[in-house]
């Protein structure tokens, strides 16, 4: 009872200094913003994070701005998009902060005018490549890797680098014929861009499609299910995993073992903006810049393990810890840019899937 | 005259909200698919586009071949498995049939979606049976993610489809015929297979066209087991076209769904008319006398193993699965039970506020949700009761349009319409959405239940009212109603595990406020949640079970 009213009494003291006051170093008139923000009550966030993953986020926010209710919906990356130009179509206004991981679909977003211009006071603390036309954000630096099952893949055999892993599934076809895994490049448009970057930074990459061919390689829309299929044993192999997830679920999960490919790792970061038609714009720009925040960031490198894109944040999972795990040249993250929607043309889609649907198949046909 | 004014102003009203709520979707889906880019963007075109990019598109004829073969396979074995157990069960002295009856249906009020997973976590390639079978017999003689597994599996799931048309039939037809042929010494398979099958023919035909028309529709079990070896078919094909050129295609889903229907329509009126058909021979029947159960002698327990099988692997595999995949924390090879063994599945479906919400709203939509669609049904039953104008054969087509839809598109079609139709835009965000588009969808079998109900008043009671100067109205109120409480009941309580086991409708619909668990199945299988999959899955058995628990009790006959 005592520490409930502590809490409560501690809530509302937070609550009247942090009415009055902008952080340190905030433009002065910050805290009109939060004053606004405080009469609008709520935000309303569309984000592709589950929502139990996001639970600490969203507890300490409310901590910090305890007048403002947090209403967070988690849909898929594709539902996500979907709901939103349909709900901004139908003008009735839609979520006021859209946070996903489909990176090209929100550049997208921005592009056709659904976001509210607005420069974070936050923004000089990221890297240029991860602002754009200062309306969406990238906030988080989550990797691709590799995953395998420990009991069955022996340690010789674990790839370190995409080149392993090709010649793996090439040389020993009998052993992972059926147990390799991927994204389903035609359901995931997250798995999708990860290909794309691949093409660019892999020479040996059509080995590898044909490695998949041949090893007739299962594929599916979202990482939860590879990891469940690599720990259960149904399959051994899988490539271009969401390493956040796969983090979190390897140190409770003894069969599942991780690898950051030693030649490159790619990076995803979370892309977020604020809606054009958001009911709660300044609420919304508070949860903005509380997620790209040295507070806001420490949880995501630590709780929620997505791996913080800041540099000067001092937690488990950050930027600053895959690189000197890996080495400055070997990250590279998919900027948030005009550069990955190219693939939203539907001509340039197909084309590229039916190249990797061909090099697959002659893969297939070779072994 | 002016009695009869008023009274056909809820008429009217009945069927013109009936046909909005029935053609606004259809109308709109035809619609989208004439069109390039989404009906709401300022940049779409009219042309035919989306039907040229899928006939292009060698998925598209793949998924329809394996929609065609699927289909196919399940009449093969679900109608004369289905009219067999049939036969046996109507006709023969098998023992335990009461405890075997009620079984037999379990599999058409469980969502498919749940047997799917129960499937794959029971008998996929590291399910449970798979690994059991492994350790102690060094191989697992099955796969599952076959396109003739699914065909397989589909067909079994069916078989009690087939079984409800085929004992219906075999209650109205005589047993005299049959004895003569049992005296003349036939065999019961023989005296099945020359004498009493032939005789319900028009009835299997029309189970045939169903069981053809439901595995056309198939959704959930494709879904789910032909994900891994990537088999497609139709309904799946569309989904997958939710992302496939990286921006939602509608105008191409529109396209695939309007060539479903112009497959499933046609079906479902034939169906309509085999239906008409088969109660005209049902006149030609034999006397009607007391049923003699046929012996079946040495074939009794060839029997009773042969049904044991059959719910074994049709009911108890998968739903055995499903509950021992809800209490253990990871599976596979050199997992030990012992060790495994948890109950934070479910803590964590209860931890979820959005989870629970889904067991509320699920509870919620069946119950409450159920009255008022059984309600509603009842309406437009009174609407057509009686009369044989041109509205009331205007409805009896109508109710049959849901039907032939694609529930997930019928889902999608919806919520289109509570976005942009502004008397309903406040209501999309209300478990109201899922409740409209449950009830559209399920306008056809509700009808059936209704109108079964109404046509077992004699029309004296009715005609005695009106003698006496009654109006319709009153008569509907004061006679019918009364009368019919008991099949309204039924009604309820099957609409209800109908409502409960439903899932593709509400994918689209889903929102903040709409969540059912159905639906949530369908998301969570996607994001690969399957711990929380399991649990919740179980939870929805349970409802299920509550509501066939209480069926049972009451003595609610299980079939329309």
């Amino acid at each position: 009872m005592f520490r409930r009213c502590l809490c409560i009494a501690l809530a509302l003291s937070g609550s009247v200094a942090l009415a009055q006051t902008a952080p340190p170093g905030y433009p002065a008139d910050y805290a009109q913003t939060i004053a606004a923000a405080n009469k609008e009550g709520k935000v309303v966030i569309y984000s592709a994070l589950d929502t139990k993953a996001a639970q600490p986020l969203i507890k300490d926010f409310s901590a910090l701005y305890p007048n403002i209710k947090v209403e967070y919906s988690d849909l898929n990356s594709t539902e996500l998009y979907n709901r939103f130009i349909a709900e901004a179509a139908s003008g009735q206004g839609s979520a006021d902060v859209m946070w996903s991981s489909a990176m090209d679909l929100q550049i997208k977003l921005v592009d056709e005018g659904h976001s509210l211009p607005y420069l974070s006071p936050e923004a000089s603390k990221l890297p240029t490549w991860a602002v754009y036309k200062n309306q969406a954000y990238g906030t988080t630096y989550e990797p691709a890797v590799f995953i395998y099952n420990k009991r069955l893949v022996t340690a010789d055999e674990v790839p370190q680098d995409h080149a392993a892993f090709a010649k793996l599934i090439n040389t020993k076809v009998e052993k992972f014929k059926g147990k390799v895994t991927t994204y389903d490049i035609e359901k995931s448009g997250v798995g999708f861009m990860f290909a794309v970057q691949d093409t660019k930074f892999f020479p040996g990459m059509k080995e590898l499609e044909q490695g998949f061919g041949a090893s007739s390689y299962r594929v599916y829309g979202s990482t939860g299910n590879m990891l469940e299929k690599v720990s259960s044993g149904e399959h051994l192999l899988g490539y271009n995993v969401l390493g956040s997830y796969a983090l979190v679920r390897a140190k409770k999960d003894a069969a599942l073992g991780v690898v950051l490919p030693k030649d490159y790792t790619l990076v995803l970061s979370r892309v977020l903006f604020i809606g054009k038609q958001a009911k709660n714009p300044n609420a919304a720009k508070l949860w903005l810049d509380y997620i790209l925040s040295q507070r806001g960031q420490k949880l995501i490198g630590s709780d929620v393990e997505l791996f913080s894109i800041r540099n000067d944040v001092d937690a488990e999972y950050t930027a600053a810890s895959l690189t000197k795990l890996l080495g400055p040249n070997n990250v590279k993250p998919i900027p948030v840019s005009a550069e990955i929607v190219t693939y939203l043309d539907q001509k340039k889609r197909l084309d590229f899937l039916n190249a990797w649907k061909a090099t697959l198949a002659a893969g297939a046909a070779g072994k | 005259m002016r009695t009869a004014t008023l009274a056909a102003v809820p008429r009217s009203l009945t069927i013109l909200v009936t046909a909005a709520a029935v053609l606004a979707p259809l109308v709109l889906i035809l619609y989208q698919s004439f069109l390039t880019a989404p009906f709401f963007d300022a940049r779409k075109t009219v042309g035919i586009g989306a039907y040229e990019f899928i006939f292009a598109d060698s998925d598209f004829w793949q998924a329809s071949l394996n929609s065609v073969v699927i289909a196919f396979a399940m009449v093969v074995i679900a109608v004369p498995l289905g009219s067999l157990l049939a036969f046996v069960m109507e006709r023969t002295d098998l023992p335990g049939k009461r405890w075997i009856e009620p079984l037999i249906l379990v599999p058409s009020f469980v969502s498919p979606m749940v047997l799917a997973f129960g499937f794959v976590v029971a008998a996929g390639p590291v399910g449970f049976y798979t690994v059991w079978a492994t350790e102690w017999l060094g191989g697992a003689p099955w796969g599952i993610y076959s396109l003739t597994a699914i065909g397989i599996i589909a067909g079994l799931l069916h078989v009690p489809n087939v079984y409800v048309y085929a004992s219906a039939a075999l209650k109205s037809l005589g047993s005299d015929v049959e004895e003569a042929a049992r005296v003349a010494g036939a065999s019961p398979f023989r005296v099945a297979a020359t004498v009493s099958l032939p005789l319900i023919m028009p009835a299997l035909l029309f189970a045939a066209v169903l069981v053809f028309f439901l595995g056309f529709e198939l959704f959930g079990l494709p879904l789910v087991l032909g994900d891994p070896e990537g088999h497609l078919v139709l309904s799946t094909y569309l989904y997958k076209l939710t992302n496939k050129l990286g921006t939602p295609s509608y105008h191409l889903m529109a396209a695939v769904a309007i060539c479903i229907v112009a497959v499933t329509f046609p079906l479902v009126l034939l169906q309509r008319y085999l239906l008409q058909n088969s109660r005209k021979y049902a006149t030609i029947k034999g006397k009607a006398g007391r049923m003699r159960e046929l012996p079946l002698g040495k074939w009794k327990w060839v029997a009773v193993a042969l049904i044991g099988f059959w719910l074994f692997v049709g009911v108890i595999v998968p739903l055995s699965g499903i509950a021992l995949r809800a209490f253990v924390t990871n599976w596979g090879y050199g997992a030990k039970l012992a060790e495994v063994l948890t109950l934070e599945h479910f803590q964590s479906v209860f931890d979820e506020p959005i989870l629970v919400r889904a067991i509320w709203n699920t509870i919620l939509i069946g119950t409450v949700g159920g009255a008022i669609a059984v309600a509603c049904y009842t309406a437009i039953g009174f609407a057509t009761h009686r009369r044989n104008d041109g509205w009331s054969r205007f409805v009896d087509y109508l109710v049959l349009v849901p039907r032939a839809i694609p529930g997930l598109l019928a889902g999608l079609a919806f919520l289109w319409v509570f976005l942009f139709f502004p008397p309903l835009q406040p209501l999309r965000t209300t478990i109201f959405s899922m409740w409209l588009a449950y009830t559209v969808v399920w306008l056809a079998y509700g009808m059936r239940l209704i109108s079964s109900s109404l046509m077992q008043v004699s029309t004296e009671l009715e005609e005695a009212a009106r003698t006496v100067g009654a109006s319709r109205g009153q008569i509907s109120r004061q006679i019918t109603l009364p009368l019919i409480r008991h099949g309204l009941i039924a009604s309820w309580l099957l609409v209800f595990m109908i409502f409960e086991r439903e899932y593709s409708t509400g994918v689209y619909l889903l929102a903040p406020g709409t969540e059912v668990i159905g639906a949530q199945l369908v998301s969570l299988w996607q994001g690969g949640a399957i711990d929380v999959v399991a649990a919740l899955s179980l939870i929805n058995v349970v409802l299920v079970g509550v509501g066939l628990a209480l069926a049972l009790r009451f003595g609610v006959r299980l079939r329309d």
